[in-house]
């Protein structure tokens, strides 16, 4: 019976944005300048945008144009020159270190391109590791992140160790992972980058369930203009300015 | 994280890196083991020392002509004086001594029935025994008669020595004697037969325990003294004039003669324990150090190749403080793993020690086996001692992983 209930708070979660047309991120006037050795680089410029609950929005732009910089920058990785952003409608950059780390577990989930998977443990743990950090107790994080790994076709190597999956796993299991603590926002580094293309496919395919079925709020970075094209709006970058941004 | 997960963490990684962990810990349990073994030997010697000194009457001096040594019983012959019965007498007569008990020393081979063994003899009037040693108990007959020349009494140790399985001797056995000197003619031997006719128990002194007592006369021929006495026991009246008979022996023989107490003794030996134990103390401590500066190492490796998985924690919202946790528990880990594991190995390699380390005394007689002596409080201070060097060696690398920028270190290759 508790284990049902559960069940259904899992579900629920995943679908509890469905009807909900809010802000989920909002970036305003974001400036980011490094300085270095070579001089002074403007990484991003006076970039402003919102993405509401529900959207799939991708980044677009070459290389340095400034796209990793906000997915870093949104995910409270790095902290910018100026600008605020909102997610949730709180100012992430007004929290403490704490309470940003406290914000990245709860309201954020990362996928990078590399997985970044702990290869000592198993798939299980790495997936309820975020849950564990929450304070979840073990017997929920046991529960949800099983549940999840169902939902992703991927149950049958909770026992297994992350390094002797392919890639395409190791990218549900990261996926999976982020969905943990049914996060506000997901972001996504190049999340087909290290995938052949059959499998970055599926990789994609699953996002885009994810965020048509399960209504999640998605930013992914990308360069590959035709999985851009298939996201619900695409922002283009180019020297660290917001060249256009589309609904596709 | 509650701690059981941190700590779950913290031993996945170690056993993750089973190798450099094994390591490691093998370092903490080498400083452990050898203040653990350092500490339980001199302990074992200190209370051997004082077991040595109980068992001497708190008013007795030992005089000695010439100068006398603290650290053992030899004495400078230079400007020293023969000391004879017109000495004894005139020791006998100063205010405040109540007796004067000459003795012969020295060390003979034995043999009965075929089996030998070195001994020491101390020749003395038996009946005066007891003003040396207040304690002494026979375990089988008794003292000897006065100018009993054939008879000798024996220590438990010249009965029973370390080792072995039957008794050397017993109680009625004559044993054969061989004592050798030498002067100006050459090197000459002198045998003699006793019958055992008194068994001492155990007294706890070792000088005693290992000794073959014999009658005053017998031990001048046998020892081939001439008269001439090694030490003289003095019996001040009571234990608070000890230190005026001392006084009266300087005033009256300056330098020639040389004379301590039991007290004087022990406080110099244990001075002289007490530095050495200060040593080899610092020595352990240095061991353990070198553990420290190993697990620092360790955690600093292993903090740069975890880099990208500390970035990876930070991503999903480890907090500083937990990731600082998880460090400083795999080295309170290896502090506790190796601290046990020191401790063990310390006591099983204190005990094994100590039988290598028996040493065979200057005069003869059986090897003397110092047990250690393991306190529970000293081996608990160790135990924290090494837990505490780890820790502490484990709070650079984890303040340094805990501060890590988690972009920078997710973009570390």
């Amino acid at each position: 019976m508790k284990k049902n209930t559960q069940n259904l708070t899992v579900e629920k979660n995943m679908e509890d944005e469905s009807n909900d047309n809010s802000i989920a991120l909002r970036v305003e006037n974001l400036t980011k300048i490094y300085n270095t050795s070579a001089g002074r680089v403007v990484a991003l410029d006076n970039a402003s945008f919102s993405i509401k609950k529900g959207e799939f929005v991708s980044i677009v732009g070459p290389s340095g144009s400034g796209k990793s910089t906000i997915l870093n920058l949104v995910g409270a990785l790095d902290r910018p020159s100026s600008g605020k952003i909102f997610i949730d409608e709180v100012d992430i950059f007004s929290l403490t270190d704490s309470e940003i780390a406290t914000m990245r577990n709860r309201s954020i989930g990362f996928i990078f391109q590399s997985f970044n998977l702990i290869n000592r443990t198993t798939v299980h743990k790495n997936v309820k590791l975020p849950g564990i950090i929450a304070g979840m107790s073990n017997d929920v994080a046991d529960y949800r992140a099983m549940k999840i790994l169902e939902a992703l076709d991927i149950a049958g190597k909770a026992k297994q160790k992350p390094v002797n999956l392919s890639g395409g796993q190791q990218q549900r299991v990261a996926i999976a992972r982020s969905l943990i603590n049914n996060p506000t926002i997901l972001l996504a580094d190049e999340p087909t980058g290290n995938l052949d293309t059959k499998t970055g496919d599926d990789v994609f395919a699953m996002m885009k369930n994810l965020s048509h079925k399960f209504k999640r709020t998605i930013v992914m970075v990308t360069h590959n203009p035709e999985l851009a094209e298939s996201t619900d709006r695409s922002i283009y970058l180019r020297d660290g300015r917001i060249e256009k941004d589309v609904v596709n | 994280m509650n701690p059981k997960d941190i700590f779950l963490l913290a031993f996945e990684a170690l056993v993750d890196r089973k190798v450099r962990t094994v390591l490691t810990i093998l370092m903490v349990v080498l400083g452990s083991s050898l203040v653990v073994i350092l500490n339980g030997l001199s302990a074992g010697q200190a209370a051997f020392l004082e077991q040595q000194f109980n068992t001497l009457a708190a008013n007795v001096l030992f005089v000695g002509s010439g100068q006398r040594s603290f650290s053992s019983f030899a004495t400078s012959t230079s400007n020293s004086l023969i000391i004879n019965n017109v000495v004894l007498a005139k020791i006998k007569s100063l205010p405040n001594v109540s007796d004067a008990i000459p003795e012969y020393t020295g060390s003979v081979q034995m043999n009965v029935e075929g089996n030998t063994q070195r001994a020491s003899i101390t020749s003395i009037d038996p009946s005066k025994l007891v003003v040396e040693l207040p304690n002494l108990q026979y375990v089988d007959g008794s003292t000897i008669k006065p100018g009993d020349r054939s008879s000798a009494i024996v220590g438990d140790t010249i009965v029973n020595p370390p080792g072995a399985s039957t008794p050397f001797l017993t109680l009625g056995e004559t044993i054969k004697a061989t004592a050798t000197y030498s002067d100006s003619s050459g090197s000459h031997t002198v045998v003699k037969n006793f019958v055992i006719t008194g068994i001492l128990k155990p007294s706890g002194n070792a000088g005693i325990d290992r000794s073959v007592i014999i009658n005053l006369d017998a031990g001048n021929e046998l020892l081939h003294k001439l008269n001439r006495y090694d030490q003289i026991i003095v019996a001040a009246t009571t234990p608070d004039d000890v230190d005026t008979v001392q006084g009266e022996l300087t005033s009256t023989f300056g330098k020639t003669l040389g004379a301590t107490t039991p007290k004087a003794l022990m406080a110099v030996r244990v001075q002289a324990a007490s530095g050495n134990n200060a040593f080899i103390l610092m020595v352990g401590i240095i061991a353990l150090v070198v553990g420290a500066v190993g697990i620092v190492t360790t955690l600093y490796n292993s903090v740069t190749e975890r880099i990208r998985e500390i970035g990876t924690m930070k991503a999903i919202g480890a907090q500083n403080t937990e990731i600082l946790a998880l460090f400083i528990v795999e080295a309170a880990l290896i502090g506790i793993i190796g601290a046990s594991l020191g401790t063990i190995i310390g006591i099983v390699g204190g005990y094994i020690l100590s039988i290598f380390t028996t040493t065979s005394p200057a005069g003869g007689g059986p090897p003397i086996h110092i047990p250690p002596i393991f306190v529970p409080m000293d081996l608990i201070k160790v135990w924290l001692l090494s837990l505490f060097l780890s820790v502490l060696a484990g709070m650079y690398p984890a303040w340094k992983a805990s501060k890590l920028s988690p972009m920078v270190a997710l973009r570390r290759e």
